[in-house]
Formats: C-alpha cells, structure tokens, sequence
C-alpha cells in the first residue's frame, strides 16, 4: 500500500484527514501557531421540516435556557423567530409570503456543520471554532473566542449567535448528540439525523462579507496547489 | 430443547410489539409468529404445554400482560403498556357482532362517564360498521329481550344518540346529548 | 444582576397628553401584585377616581405580562389588559381583556413587565418600543386603516420581527364592541375603544433581550418536562375524542381530537395526526384541531396546521386554507383564529342551507375572521350575534330601525345563511353607519338601554345566556352547577374564567374527578356529573376560590387560563393527576422568589380582592350581594319545567344558590350578609391602605 515514496502534503493530509494544522505557514514564519483547518465531517445534523413548524419558538427556548440558563431566542443557535410572522424573504411579500401572514410556512434555520471549507471557523482569526467530539460539531471555544464577530459575517445563512452578556460567539454545537431542539418541538419538525451535505442545498440568507486571512488562505495552497 | 429464556422474552416481545400496532393476538398467532422468527425447531414445542406452562407463566411474570376471552372462548393476548383494557374489549367486542359492539359501548359509556354515545361514532375507527350494520342493530335492539335496556336520544340538530336505562334516566341522556351535540360547541 | 430573575425590571409609563416617557421598577412597585391584572388593578386604585368613564384621558390602560412570560414555560403567552371597561353597563367598572400571540414574549425581551397608558395624544399616535427605547410616534397615515395594514406598515418601520398589537377601525371610532389584536389573530376584547379615546392607534414591541431564569438550567429543564408531561390537549382536555389504542377512556366531548386518518389536509403535503401518545411530547402540537372540533369534519381538509402564542405546545389556533372563497368572496384564502374569533362570522346566522357542519358554515367563519379581525370588531363571547338573531327574529330591529335603513340590509341573504351579509353588517359596526350597527356597538346593556328594552327580557332568556352588567355568562351552572354560578357572579364583564370548566369538561369518568377533586377540594361532593347536580356543600365552594384565585394567578403570571391548571394530567400511571402546585414550582424557580402552592394563592387572593375593592368603590356601594352578585332568572328556570336537581337538567335554586353564596362568601372571608372583603381580610392580604380608603368611604361591612 504504502509505496517507497515520499508523500505530498496534500495526499498526507488527505489520508489523516482530522483537523489539520497547516505546516506550510510553520515554515514559513518558524514557530508561530498554525491556522485550524477543519476536515472533520459532523457526525450528525439537525434537520427541520418546515411544514411541520406551528411557530411557537420552543426550540428556541430550549437551547437558550436548557444551555444558558436564560430565555434569549435571539440568542439561539436555531433560529425561527426571525421567519415567524412573513418567512426568510421579510416583508417584501407582504401577505403573499410564508409565515403567520403569508401561507403558513415556517423556515426553520439550522446550522449545517460545513464540511470543509467552514466559513465561521475559516473567517475566526483566533482558530476559536473548533470541532467538538464526538458529535464533531463545530463549535465555538469560549477560551479562545474574542467577540470580534467575523464569523458572523462569515455565515451565508447567518447562523452565528452573540451572546451579549459573555461578549461571545456562540453557535449549535448539537447538543454532544442529544439536541434540546428536537426533544423540544411539540410538532416532531426536527430531527437530529446522520450529517449530509446540505451546504448547497440550503439557499443562503446573506452575502457573506468575511474574508479569510492571508495565513490560511496560504495553506490552501498545501492541499490545492497545481 | 430450545433456550427456554429465548423463547419467553420472544413471547413477551411479540405479544407487546402486536399491541403497539393496536392489536390483540391469540396464542395459535403467537406460535407461528415464533416459528416464523426461526426460534422454535420444527420438532416444535407441546401445544399443551406450551399454551399451559410458558404462556401462563409469562402472564404471570409480566403484569402489563393480559388475557381477554374472546368469541367462542379463544384467548386474546396483550399488553396493557400499549394497548389499553378499554380499547382491548373494544377489540373483542368487535370480534363478536356489531350487536354486541354497540350494546357494551353504550352500556361502558352509559355507566362510568356517564354519558350517551352517537350512533355516527360507530362509522369511526375502530369501530368501523357500516350505515346498514347499524340500520340493523337498532332494529334488532328495539325487539329482542336483552337489549331491551338500550334505548335512543335525538338532539335538536337530529343526531341519534344509544343510551343504557340501566344506567342513564331518558331526561339525563338526553341531556348530555345535547350538551355533547350542540351545548358544548355553543359554549365554547 | 437582578435580584429576581422572571421579571425584566421595568414598567414603562407613558402620558401621552404631556408626550412624556417615564419608567418604574417592577420589582419595587408591583413585586406583591406579580403582574398582568396585578398591576393594572393597582393602578387604577391608585391613579383613577372613581367615576372615571372608559374614554376619558384620565382613563388608565395597562398592558401587563407576568415573571413567566418570554420563558419556556408552556402556556406563557398572555397579555393581560386592563381598563375601565366601556361596554360594562350601566356604570363602567374596571376589568380586563386577554390576548395570546407574541407580544407578550416581544415585550418581555424588550426589557418591560408592563405598559401603563395615560392620558389622549392630540393627534393619532402610535408607541415603539425597541429594545428598551420608548417613542411615541405620528400615526395620522396609519389612522382609518385596518389592523392588518396598521401592522405590516409597522413591521416595516420596526422589522419584520416586532410584535404589533393594533386596533382597526372599531377602536378608532370608539366603539365599545372592539378589540386590539396581535400576532395575526389574537385579540383582547373591549379595549380598542379604549385605545382610540386615547388616540393611540398601536404599540411595536421588538426585543432582542434575554429573561434571566433564578433557577439552575438543570432544575428548570426537570420543571418544564414535568409540566410538559402533564399537558393535555386545548382546554387541558386529558382523554382523547374516540378510542385509542393508548386510552383508557376517551370522550367525544374532548377537543383531544388527533386520530390516525385525521389529516392537516391542508398542509403540503397532507400530515396525518395519528395516535398522539401522551408520554410523545414530540406530538402534543397535533392534539388539538379547534377548527375540527367547532366546525365538523370538514374542516380537517382545510387545515394547514395549529398556530398560537409564543412557548405554547398546544396550537389552539387553526390555519385554515379555503381555497373556494378567494373567488367566491374576493378574501384571502388563508384565515386563522380559534373559539369564538373562529366562530365570529358563523354565528350571525341561523342556519346555513347545507348545515351547521357544511361548506357554507365554514366559509362564514372565514368571512367572519377576515372583517372582523381586520376592522376590530368584538363580540363579547358570542353575546353579539346571539342578540343579533334575536333582534331581528323578534322584529325588533324592524321596530326600532328607521325603515329606509332596515330595508338597505339584505335581510334575504341574512335569513338564508349567505355570508356576504357580512360584508353589509361588520364594517358598519366599526363605523357606526346607522342606527342598527352603532346600537350593536354599545354592547348589550347600553344597546337595551338606548332601545328601551328592559334588562329583565334577557335575564329570563334562555338562549341569550345573557348573565348582568351588560355581558354574558361564561362556563357557568351548565359545566359547573353553584360552582360556575358562583365564578360568574364576580366579575365586571363575563368570567373568563376557565379553571372549573377546563376540570369537569376533561373528559375522566365521573368517579376519576370526584377522587381528584377529594384531594383538590376536599371532598368528592365538590363536582357533580353535568345534568345530575346536587344541593350546595362547602367544597363547592372552595372549588369556587380555587377557581377564581387561579384565573388571577394567570393573568398576573402569564399563564394561559384556558389550559391551567393542570390537576388532571392524561396519565394513567400518575392516576390521571396533574400537579397542583405547577405554578408555584415555575413561579419559585423562574424568579428565585420561592413561594408554597399556598403563598402564591394568598398573592393571588391579594390581586383578587384588589379587583373586588376596586368594583366596590366604583359602585359607590358595599352591597355586592344583591347589587353586583347577581344571577339572572333563567338559570333559575327550565324549559321543561324540571326540578333543580333532578337528573337531566342544569337549573339551580334560589335557595340553594343563596346558601352557595353564604359559603363562598365565608371561604373568601368576607361578610356574609354584603359579600364585601372585611377590614380584617384586607389587612391580612396585604391591603390595609385599601381597607383605610374604603372605610374613609363608609364602604366597608
């Protein structure tokens, strides 16, 4: 299997896989921290059926207090109240949209644990998001998070939460496997399922406008290059 | 010999699983579903002592499961984690006759609540008769002797309620019909 | 940090004569009167005189949540308002009026426990509240719209996030029969009048704020599975409506109705409810289906799925999609509210020629919802087409309408249940156009009044179910024998009170409720079987309190009533128990206040004489037992002339009812002979500068 010659980064990365700390920029620069790049796929994934949702916010209210120990719904890492009344599209719709005022519809956002490359971890310049087993959610690390909110901009479906009180990011980290918003919903909308793919599937919300920084754009270039 | 504890933890499960899905089972549908799962040898087990022994000892160790007598004296078997006593005579009752069916309906109803029951409840699940089953039942009920205690209600928006004078006085039933038909929904 | 968690900390207080903003702190004003009805009744005491009338600038308006609202705890979505109430005849009097949806969760995050409203802008106004930030801002292009635009033209100002609670037409025109509505469908009835005197055409509410939870994560996660399990389905109904497999007992009189074959037809695709085992709390929002349960069979092919307010698992609303009166009404196709708002338009007519249960019936209370929901209209729990039918079917509109008016309806497609008729009737109502629809507007006893009908034909009306003070009777002897009699007789407009119905309307076996009600109440002669009730006892009584404390508790906590309380949960395992110190548990863990099942009550008993103070001094009398308590002659009576107490019918006695008022009055604490709270009893409660003004008026027995 393993032939007499020496791998590229690239295949040795690829056969690891794991979170990967970029050698290129050790190189380079000596001995200063490497950027995370996260390869781990999530084990699961939390999805949700929106023509099961009856809008009554208690997913969002199970994350926050069964996590935090408070109610904040605007500080939660599953997100409906912002579709409640006339869906992802606003008010350009007027009654002719989803929601409470439009059909009825209620999109519920959810975090899709990026595969690589994960836009909130790729934009964080302190590495503060980081996957978490045995979930392998990626999730923001307190410790390392400086509230700069870059991820935020990051996110294409905006899926970034701050919390206020704690000046820190905070994300879905699916509950270590056991997700409080799937226990919670009285209609059976979410499920907490095997992780796929739903990055191109899921229309974004906004434009991104976070950038990666030059470091770990350099070690792109270890798996990427011609 | 079999593994003696196989077989009893199957019968436990199988008589559990068959209430989950609403229904009762009798011990010959126990047998095949067990031979059907590969867990008895074809030299198969003594029916006597498997309907005496095994079956009677995983009612005895297991309280959530029962036996029910139904028509011509078979043995249903469930379990009452997932099938209720209630919705099991229902299930009986249903074996026997319509007659029958409505008669105990109305009796049960008549007695614990109390209150009638609308001759319309019996089209639903798991009921299930139909406009001419019933048409014949009432019939039947007016003449013959032992069903003399059943007797009928019309609201004021014509629905027919069955109702056990053994149970329920005429001005009472009637009552509760409508209160159930018409009061209920106009005092909402 | 807080000292209490549950309350967000600040009452805002807003003059809209001065055109100033001010606020308090919750905790050190109100903390002993908790919230909703608590504070608005401790504001009315101590800010308006009475002889205060609803649509003066002095007039106070106070939108109350409780420490619980904006939680998780189930059921918290209530808003609670209280005024001088426009439609209580002959003399307002102070009550209050109740709406679901998002507000009071929005109000909550936003950083307020409370709205108290005073004074009457000088031109039309309209109150944003943004995180914290309070502005009182021009409303002149909103005036003359209806409440669906009122909401989407602020919802662009605000996000389409933001709550907005708006009145239509209705209260802008000062009709008493109107209402505020948020959240799409969620009304409280009474007070759009109220708000229109005021100018005050809305309040946005946005938050992006947290509610603070006293208690350990863990602990309150353990409470609220607790209350989880032991929820049934609307009006805490326990059993289903047909067998299920799961069920012991079952009751077609349930609003339990989700049944494997029972579809959201409308939802795309169709979802069946199925068998909603009670310990599968992923399945409780399915239970109910209030259209189904109102309006028949057909109404599930209709269904897009429940909705309703914030934290509630119980969807007692219904989204409903009629795709035929698009066309035939030129009204949207989607349409939503539950109970009597859902029944509005229904239940003008008659008859409809395919049948209560038909096609027609149905589109009529989409019409209904459409028109009234949008123009504000209210109909004082159904008070408002019962003297509609009977108005006209006695000839008395034809008598006391000019005749030129009378024949500009189409008394045709009245009389043959076309639901067009509504489009002639609902906006006349908000715009007082004629005779016909302003005396409607007034409300019952104004509409006597003014037409020279005395009070004592309603009061001998069985169909009318009219009960005093210009309102209707609400859940009394015909679910609860002297104990709704007794519920009915206290308040200012109709009882609203739900405690005792949701108990003996849950559909357990008698002997289940009497050994519930042993432990509850003392006794199992504290209920009867509906039809087969039994002279007065004292646990009849207690009941009563309980009852009656409870509904306060809701309305100051942010509970719904129309759930809780919960004593009768639909598991077996538990004996079909519920838990009666719910509240106080939630209450304890959520501020960090802790209080016993009974201290809790005692507060609640606190806020409940507040209100009974408050009604005395505006009556100017301390004779509440033959000026204010009083029953009217039909519950006395019985069209088929049985005797009370015999099997079959709900008539009470007079006697019987008088020894049922002795020990109400005695469980209360208060004089038997004048039912007024006693000096003794004020203090006890907390309420001694109450006891001293009403002494100072001779007001006390």
């Amino acid at each position: 299997m393993y032939s007499s010659h020496s791998f590229s980064r690239r295949e040795f990365l690829l056969m690891t896989g794991g979170i990967v700390i970029a050698a290129s920029a050790l190189e380079a620069k000596g001995a200063k921290e490497a950027p995370l790049i996260i390869m781990d796929q999530a084990e699961g994934l939390v999805i949700a059926d929106s023509t099961k949702c009856v809008g009554c916010r208690r997913c969002e209210l199970a994350c926050t207090e069964f996590n935090d120990g408070k109610s904040w719904p605007t500080m939660a890492r599953i997100k409906v109240g912002r579709n409640l009344n006339f869906g992802p599209k606003g008010l350009r719709t007027g009654q002719r949209g989803q929601g409470n005022w439009g059909n009825g519809l209620i999109i519920q956002d959810i975090c899709n644990q990026c595969p690589h490359p994960v836009p909130c971890a790729n934009a964080c310049p302190n590495d503060a998001i980081v996957v978490k087993p045995p979930t392998n959610a990626r999730v923001v690390d307190p410790n390392r998070c400086t509230g700069c909110k870059m991820c935020q901009r990051a996110c294409p479906w905006e899926m970034m939460s701050f919390d206020s009180d704690t000046d820190k990011a905070t994300k879905c980290f699916l509950c270590d496997g056991n997700p409080k918003c799937v226990e919670a919903c009285p209609s059976g909308a979410l499920s907490y399922v095997a992780w796929r793919d739903l990055t191109d599937k899921v229309p974004p919300r906004v434009v991104p406008t976070a950038v990666v920084s030059p470091e770990k754009a350099q070690t792109c270039i270890d798996c990427h290059k011609k | 010999m079999e593994d003696q504890a196989e077989i009893y933890a199957n019968i436990v499960k199988i008589i559990r699983d068959r209430s989950a899905m609403g229904r009762l089972l009798t011990a010959e549908e126990i047998l095949t579903e067990l031979e059907g799962q590969g867990i008895l040898e074809s030299e198969g087990i003594e029916q006597k002592t498997y309907r005496e022994t095994q079956l009677r000892s995983v009612l005895q160790e297991n309280r959530d499961l029962r036996k029910i007598s139904g028509p011509d004296g078979i043995a249903y078997y469930y379990s009452v984690q997932n099938l209720s006593e209630t919705y099991a005579e229902i299930l009986v009752w249903k074996l026997e006759n319509p007659l029958r069916l409505i008669a105990e309906v109305v009796r049960k109803n008549s007695r614990l609540y109390p209150r009638p029951v609308s001759m319309d409840s019996f089209r639903e699940p798991p009921f299930g008769l139909t406009g001419e089953e019933m048409a014949e039942c009432l019939t039947i009920m007016e003449k013959q002797r032992e069903y003399q205690d059943i007797a009928q209600t019309v609201t004021s928006i014509g629905t027919l309620f069955l109702y056990s004078t053994e149970h329920l006085d005429p001005d009472h039933a009637f009552t509760l019909a409508e209160w159930l038909d018409v009061g209920q929904v106009n005092n909402p | 940090m807080a000292k209490y968690g549950g309350w967000a900390g600040k009452v805002l207080r807003v003059d809209l004569s001065a055109g100033k903003i001010s606020t308090e702190d919750t905790v050190e004003q109100y903390k002993d009167y908790l919230g909703g009805t608590g504070i608005g009744y401790k504001v009315i005491w101590d800010e308006v005189q009475a002889g205060t009338k609803p649509f003066d600038p002095e007039n106070r308006i106070v939108y109350g949540v409780g420490p619980l609202a904006g939680t998780g705890v189930p059921c918290n979505g209530r808003t609670a308002i209280t005024t001088l109430w426009p439609t209580c005849w002959p003399r307002p009097l102070v009550a209050s009026g109740h709406m679901g949806g998002h507000f009071a969760a929005e109000l909550k995050y936003a950083g307020y426990d409370a709205i108290i409203i005073e004074g009457k802008a000088d031109h039309p106004v309209w109150l944003s509240v943004l995180d914290g930030k309070a502005e009182i801002k021009d409303a002149r292009g909103l005036w003359g719209q209806g409440i669906r635009r009122t909401t989407i033209e602020i919802n662009q100002q605000m996000g389409p996030e933001a709550s907005v609670a708006a009145i239509g037409q209705a209260g802008e025109n000062l009709v008493p029969m109107s209402v505020v509505i948020n959240s799409y469908s969620h009304s409280a009835g009474g007070v759009g009048g109220v708000m229109g005197s005021k100018n005050l055409k809305a309040i946005g509410v946005r938050g992006t704020g947290s509610v603070r939870i006293a208690g350990s994560k863990e602990e309150w996660e353990k409470v609220i599975k607790l209350h989880l399990s032991l929820l049934g389905a609307n009006n805490q109904h326990v059993v289903p409506n047909n067998p299920q497999p799961w069920a012991e007992y079952y009751d077609a009189g349930s609003r339990w109705v989700a049944s494997a074959g029972r579809r959201w037809g409308a939802a795309n695709p169709s979802i069946d409810t199925g068998a909603c085992e009670p310990h599968n709390l992923n399945r409780i929002a399915y239970r109910t289906n209030n259209a189904a349960f109102f309006l028949g069979d057909k109404a599930w092919q209709y269904t897009i799925r429940g909705n309703g307010c914030t934290a509630c698992p119980v969807r007692c609303h219904t989204m409903l999609k009629v795709p035929a009166v698009s066309a035939k009404y030129g009204i949207p196709a989607v349409g939503q509210n539950t109970c009597t708002g859902l029944l509005f338009g229904k239940s003008f007519f008659k008859s409809f020629p395919d049948g209560p249960k038909g096609q027609t019936a149905i589109e009529a209370c989409m019409v209904g919802m459409h028109l009234a929901d949008d123009l504000g209209v209210w109909e004082n729990y159904g008070q408002l087409q019962r003297d509609f039918q009977a108005l006209y079917y006695n000839g008395i509109f034809g008598r006391k309408v000019a005749e030129k008016e009378f024949k500009s309806y189409s008394w045709d497609k009245y009389e043959q249940g076309d639901p067009t008729f509504l489009f002639e009737l609902l906006p006349k109502i908000a715009n007082k156009e004629g005779e016909l629809a302003t005396a409607l507007g007034l409300g019952t006893g104004h509409l006597l009044e003014r037409w020279g009908i005395p009070e004592q034909e309603w009061l001998e009306n069985h169909e009318l179910l009219y009960w005093k003070l210009g309102h209707p009777k609400h859940h009394s002897n015909e679910d609860a024998g002297q104990c709704g009699v007794i519920i009915n007789t206290q308040y200012n407009r109709d009882a609203q009170c739900h405690s005792h119905s949701n108990f003996t309307r849950n559909g357990l076996p008698i002997d289940v409720q009497k050994r519930l009600a042993t432990e509850l109440w003392g006794a199992p002669d504290a209920v009867d079987a509906v039809a087969a009730f039994t002279p007065m006892n004292t646990y009849k009584a207690k009941m009563a309190k309980w009852a009656l404390l409870r509904k306060e508790l809701h309305d100051c906590l942010s509970l719904c009533n129309w759930m809780g309380p919960w004593v009768a949960s639909p598991l077996k395992e538990r004996g079909y128990r519920g838990d009666d110190s719910i509240e106080s548990l939630v209450y304890s863990l959520a501020t960090g206040d802790k209080k016993s099942r009974q201290e809790l009550d005692e507060v609640a008993e606190r806020i409940f004489l507040l209100h009974r103070a408050l009604t005395i001094r505006d009556m100017g009398t301390k004779d509440m037992r033959t000026r204010h308590d009083t029953i009217p002659d039909w519950v006395f009576a019985d069209l088929k002339d049985k005797a009370a107490f015999s099997k079959g019918t709900i008539r009470m006695d007079k006697e019987d009812i008088k020894l049922a008022m002795d020990m109400y009055y005695e469980e209360m604490s208060w004089d038997k002979q004048t039912g007024s709270p006693t000096g003794e009893t004020y203090r006890r409660l907390g309420l001694a500068y109450v006891a001293d003004e009403l002494t100072k008026r001779g007001l006390l027995p």
